[in-house]
């Protein structure tokens, strides 16, 4: 058996890692799928074909793993789409580790396929573009390497090098014509079934937002720099960082190691208002991005309406409604990878009063201290006092003890039975959450209304707009001040408030932000409306120029690059036109052929026939033995018709008629003679023999 | 005599609607298709634009394939090398010359067009400026000219997915000699008596050994003197060799038959009249309508071959002259 080129069995093989990686990004699948089809990867790279011999015994382990997977399914544990591509990618690693004959290669590809089209239903990240670029390039060099090995004789090496060129040429085509057709094609959209896309591998969920805080429970993602928020601020502030809260969600209710609410869903509607509007409101165009992974809105402090929102679900963009909860959030009730809604939020210095919508079940919760708290916390807080009374003022001069005496970290002390007390007497180190939940609960001890608020802190500027990343999650207190309402206070030491990532890293991460986000809007998110606006783009009238006076007419004439457009289809269909009249044009051959059978009609019609199994040559012949006056007309145009027929001389546009119209001129004239002369006087043809 | 006919209306339609190219879906292109098709109705069901850059991609590897594969079949110049000696149900070697001016060939398959002829020949690479030549085992189903009336070159470059095939017009003929297999009966007796040129067979005349030497006798041939013991004998002495041991059969094929007797037949002397070739005889052919003389060697046998695999298609190669000129 010929032995397979090795080059194109890594191939092969990588471009069904390409496949597989372009489901793997979704996130969705699961870890021991992965991990099988990782380690057949890498055997199969090793040339390790584990089941060649074992390949029933393979094919049982499949049955196995499909029963496995019907049964998540069934359970509803599993997405159908998901186990799909679970197995698909069992069968992958099964046909690269196996023989490699013709039939495990045809199915290796054949899965790959299946499973870069799984992966499109999985994942809307922009990773799942390269690999899909990826799958593309290496299948069609694994797949036309085997065409020519498949034609080279054994022992003769394969032209690996002859054949990288012109493949490359033909696959920049067919990416530029993937992307023609993508841009070109009618968006159509059934809608009749649709499975929910994940963000992808990147996507954290941000700092408490599930409906618990789990005090000590979420110390790493200070150092997640992924974008979770881009936000345009009207009135812009113009400063290149804001040192602004952006609120999520506040907690009022303690039990020694986990923040809750008492009170859950309340309202749901296009457009939450929060807390009275005031003329001088702070306008917010807000975008989640997959990386945030949560339903919560966000909005800078302290939001007075919410809502607007449009989630943009793989299967489309669409408007959702917002939910009313416990603790002043506002959640989407439609879950998908991004959202883009309008926030109003009261400037920093104005007076927030009692939130209308707060219940008597979450006031009394403001003063609410856990069964178990440690005896010395409200000492602590009263000696830290020393008398002061007033909310706000009490508050300040608590955070800047904590500030002043403890220490921040990220470091986790495992999970310690009262984690308050060990902050704030043992360790005397810990997070925002800490510092928050301390500040919070020493408040409540000397009688002072407060409660546990999360979000993000601060805010980076780029093109005009603002970014904030997983690592600016944040904890910090409100304080219940008499007449002004909940005030922030945060405890926190300041340059510890804000992502605690690498710089470097940001700024990289900010470029891969920039291009994923280059990527949604021109592709995940591109639309029917965005086929219209482009073509009507191409056709709408040129603005006026700035210095333009306003009376002069507007040309009606299209703009330059509509007439460019019109140009470029002209000449595509023109060379379209010449290509397939030539691809379907008729031989010279046959030409000739058309040529002698008008020849033929002229004859008949003269009375000059030829005879059955004469040629054209033997019939010119004949006529000059006989002194025939005919035969002088006929051999330019014999020979003429044999440089056609045979000697690959096609007849020149026009030369035909010439031709003919010489034979016509000889023909009238032999009739005419004939008609001269009787027929019994015709002249002597008799010759020598 | 009457005047020639046109082509009829039929014939004309369909030279007209004969494709330059014909194409051919393979089975991994049927694959690539269902998915492809799949592909088209997931992307209208849900909207998922991904899934419309997927099928973008899809089919614009359909498009490129097809350029690559005409890319591949244009500007090549096939010649027909053909065979030395094709015998029918055997494979026998047969080669094209193919060339192109400019650009690479990849994955071409070679075989006669609407020909019996069964195998085809395969080329990796065929790189421009450079005439190749491509080899293939054939197989004929029966003796007999066998008239080929175009090259057909194959491609499923790049992706496997379909087969693009282009017919190059190429009039020829190959004839096929007798299946050479083993002959069941004797070929009869040789023929006895002095025969043409032939010295009597009491005479040591042969081309052999030498004998020993004689005077030379009245009328004899003079070239057989040995000069050089008829200075020092004072006579003519004539230098007498060895005759080998040669005879000669005159095989015969009989008149009247037809279908697989005739062809049985030409198998049967083709088979005689190799084994006695081989073995130094002469052997000469009498057919219905002509005949061979009596000669040895290997241009004897294919003389008896060629004769043979016409037997019974005289008249083809004036039936192909006439539709040729017809076409």
């Amino acid at each position: 058996m010929k032995r397979p080129l090795r080059l194109r069995l890594v191939l092969r093989d990588l471009a069904a890692g390409s496949a597989f990686g372009a489901m793997a990004v979704s996130g969705q699948l699961p870890l021991w799928a992965l991990g099988i089809f990782l380690g057949a990867l890498v055997l199969a790279l090793c040339d390790v074909r584990l089941v060649a011999r074992h390949a029933r015994l393979s094919a049982l382990g499949l049955m196995v793993a499909a029963v496995l997977l019907g049964l998540q399914l069934t359970s509803g544990a599993m997405n159908a789409v998901v186990a799909a591509c679970s197995f698909a990618g069992l069968i992958a690693a099964q046909r690269m580790l196996s023989t490699p004959d013709a039939a495990a290669e045809g199915q290796t590809h054949l899965t790959g396929l299946l499973m870069v089209a799984g992966g499109a239903a999985l994942s809307g990240d922009m990773t799942y573009a390269l690999c899909l670029i990826a799958f593309g390039v290496l299948a069609s060099l694994a797949l036309a390497l085997g065409v020519v090995e498949a034609a080279v004789p054994d022992g003769e090496p394969v032209p690996v090098r002859a054949v990288m060129r012109p493949l490359s040429s033909g696959l920049a085509f067919a990416v530029a014509g993937a992307v023609a057709f993508f841009v070109l094609f009618p968006r159509l959209n059934w809608a009749m079934v649709g499975p929910r896309s994940a963000p992808g591998l990147g996507a954290v969920s941000s700092a408490g937002y599930s409906n618990t805080v789990r005090l000590g429970g979420a110390g790493t993602i200070k150092g997640n720099p992924r974008v979770v928020l881009r936000a345009t601020l009207t009135p812009d502030p113009e400063r290149d960082a804001l040192d602004a809260y952006w609120m999520g969600r506040t907690y009022d209710t303690f039990d020694g190691i986990e923040w809750t609410n008492v009170v859950g869903a309340k309202q749901t509607e296009r457009q939450i208002t929060l807390r009275p509007a005031t003329d001088t409101l702070l306008h917010q165009r807000i975008e989640l991005l997959p990386a945030y992974g949560a339903r919560t809105l966000i909005a800078l402090e302290m939001p007075s309406r919410l809502g607007n929102a449009i989630a943009h679900t793989p299967t489309g963009t669409r408007s959702t409604p917002v939910q009313l909860q416990g603790g002043g959030e506002v959640r989407f009730t439609v879950t998908a990878p991004s959202y883009t809604y309008e926030a109003y939020s009261l400037p920093p210095d104005a007076k927030t009063g009692m939130s209308a919508g707060l219940v008597q079940a979450e006031r009394d919760q403001l003063l609410a201290l856990p069964e178990h708290l440690d005896p010395r916390v409200g000492p602590l807080a009263a000696r830290v006092l020393q008398g002061e009374k007033e909310p706000l003022a009490a508050a300040r001069k608590l955070a800047a003890f904590l500030q002043k005496d403890y220490a921040y970290t990220l470091e986790q002390a495992g999970v310690p039975e009262d984690p308050l007390a060990d902050f704030l007497f043992v360790r005397k180190a810990g997070h925002c959450e800490h510092f928050a939940t301390a500040l919070t609960l020493m408040l409540r001890t000397q009688g002072i209304g407060a409660r546990l608020a999360t979000g993000f802190y601060g805010g980076a500027r780029v093109d005009g707009g603002y970014l904030v990343r997983a690592g600016d999650a944040h904890a910090w207190t409100h304080v219940l001040v008499p007449e002004r309402g909940f005030v922030t206070v945060d405890a926190t030491p300041p340059s510890n408030r804000t992502s605690q990532g690498s710089v470097l890293l940001e700024k990289l991460l900010a470029f891969y932000e920039a291009v994923e986000a280059r990527w949604r809007n021109s592709v995940v998110d591109y639309s029917f409306r965005d086929q219209f606006e482009l073509a009507s783009s191409l056709v709408r009238p040129p603005r006026r120029p700035a210095g333009a006076p306003e009376k002069e007419a507007p040309s009606r004439l299209p703009p330059p690059r509509a007439w460019a457009t019109a140009a470029i289809v002209a000449f595509v269909v023109w060379r379209a036109g010449r290509f397939i009249s030539r691809w379907t044009g008729r031989a010279p051959a046959l030409e000739a052929t058309r040529f002698l059978d008008r020849v033929d009609a002229l004859l008949q019609r003269a009375h000059v026939p030829r005879f059955e199994h004469e040629t054209l040559e033997d019939l010119t012949t004949r006529l000059a033995r006989d002194g025939h006056p005919l035969a002088l007309a006929l051999t330019p145009l014999t020979r003429r018709y044999l440089e056609a027929r045979f000697g690959g001389q096609a007849l020149r546009e026009g030369e035909a008629e010439h031709l003919f119209a010489t034979l016509r001129r000889a023909l009238d004239a032999e009739a005419a003679r004939r008609a001269v002369k009787p027929a019994g006087q015709a002249g002597p043809t008799a010759r020598a023999s | 005599m009457k005047a020639p006919a046109r082509p009829s209306f039929k014939a004309r339609l369909r030279a007209w609607l004969r494709p330059p190219r014909t194409l051919t879906v393979t089975k991994t292109g049927r694959t690539y298709l269902v998915v492809t098709f799949g592909v088209g109705l997931g992307a209208l069901n849900t909207g998922n634009n991904l899934l419309y850059l997927l099928l973008g991609l899809l089919l614009s590897m359909v498009v490129v394939s097809g350029v690559l594969s005409e890319r591949c079949l244009r500007d090549l110049t096939v010649r027909r090398v053909g065979a030395d000696a094709a015998f029918a149900r055997e494979p026998f070697a047969y080669r094209w010359a193919v060339s192109r001016k400019a650009g690479h060939g990849f994955a071409l398959t070679f075989s006669e067009d609407l020909s019996p002829l069964t195998g085809a020949g395969k080329l990796g690479h065929l790189p421009a400026g450079k005439e190749h030549i491509v080899r293939a085992d054939l197989a004929a189903p029966h003796r007999g000219p066998v008239r080929l009336s175009g090259v057909r070159v194959t491609t499923t470059w790049p992706l496997g997915l379909f087969a693009k095939t282009r017919v190059f017009s190429l009039e020829g003929m190959l004839l096929v000699y007798p299946r050479r297999g083993y002959a069941c009966k004797e070929p009869g007796p040789a023929e006895k008596g002095p025969r043409g040129e032939a010295g009597s067979p009491r005479h040591l005349d042969g081309t052999g050994d030498v004998a020993g030497l004689r005077e030379l006798a009245a009328n004899e041939d003079a070239r057989r003197i040995h000069w050089l013991k008829s200075a020092t004998a004072g006579r003519l002495l004539k230098v007498e060799r060895e005759r080998e041991e040669r005879r000669v059969w005159k095989l015969a094929l009989e008149t009247g038959l037809t279908g697989d007797a005739l062809e049985r037949r030409c198998e049967e002397v083709a088979a005689q009249a190799h084994q006695l070739l081989d073995a130094g005889h002469e052997v000469g052919l009498q057919l219905p309508e002509r005949t061979l003389r009596p000669a040895a060697g290997a241009s004897q046998e294919r003389r008896i071959l060629q004769a043979l695999a016409w037997e019974g298609f005289e008249d083809v190669d004036t039936a192909g002259a006439d539709s040729r000129e017809a076409a």
